[in-house]
């Protein structure tokens, strides 16, 4: 299946702002991100700690709708699903 | 009216745009890029994403303080010292009503709009919030 990863702020600037993503079907928020992290150094330093936890500062979207981490990192995506990460907001 | 633009904010033209008959009030909220040592600060929107949120946290604000009329716009894109980077505008048919619905939309904004900044500075720069210089 197909999953798209958006990404923000310093998230961006190591991912890039958009990319299309093959996935197995039912695959997890958190194999995606550990796909990343096997694929960018800087994003696996960014995103997860040194015991290999996702840090507290990284905030999901699921079709911008915000989800929590801790409770939906093994959350199964659909295709077509959008995942957005970027870290804690600074508007105004 | 909602926006988020790269253009320069026009205060006026939403003042005028949030005036009714019916109001006797209208508050407004201009945020700018204060001198923190920067020489830009740059902004960056999950663009879709804040629009529905700014228009959620307009739609409570109407309802929960009887506004008559809301505008926001926030910028985006690299600015400068003293430039604008969010304007609010909010008319009711009494100051009190038109100043609470104003707070209560910058901070929500704050809180929950999928902005970022970055400062950028002599010595480097760093996202806000995100601790020290790059």
């Amino acid at each position: 299946m197909r999953i798209v990863v958006i990404a923000f702020a310093n998230f961006r600037e190591i991912l890039g702002k958009e990319r299309q993503m093959q996935a197995k079907d039912g695959a997890t928020v958190g194999a995606i991100l550990q796909e990343l992290a096997a694929s960018s150094q800087a994003f696996r330093e960014a995103a997860f700690d040194d015991t290999g936890a996702l840090r507290d500062y990284v905030l999901l979207m699921i079709n911008r709708k915000r989800i929590d981490p801790a409770q939906e990192i093994s959350r199964q995506l659909k295709d077509g699903d959008e995942l957005a990460i970027f870290p804690p907001l600074a508007g105004g | 009216m909602i926006e988020i633009t790269d253009g320069e904010i026009s205060l006026p033209e939403m003042i005028e745009r949030a005036r009714s008959r019916d109001a006797g009030a209208v508050v407004t909220f201009l945020g700018t890029v204060r001198d923190d040592g920067i020489v830009a600060l740059d902004v960056e929107a999950f663009h879709e994403a804040v629009l529905e949120e700014l228009r959620a946290i307009e739609k409570e604000a109407m309802s929960r303080f009887g506004l008559r009329a809301v505008e926001v716009v926030h910028r985006t894109g690299s600015l400068s010292v003293g430039e604008s980077i969010v304007a609010i505008v909010c008319s009711a048919g009494h100051r009190e009503e038109a100043f609470s619905g104003c707070r209560y939309i910058i901070e929500e904004l704050k809180k929950r709009a999928p902005l970022w900044k970055k400062e950028r500075g002599e010595r480097g720069e760093r996202w806000v919030g995100l601790g020290g210089a790059e």
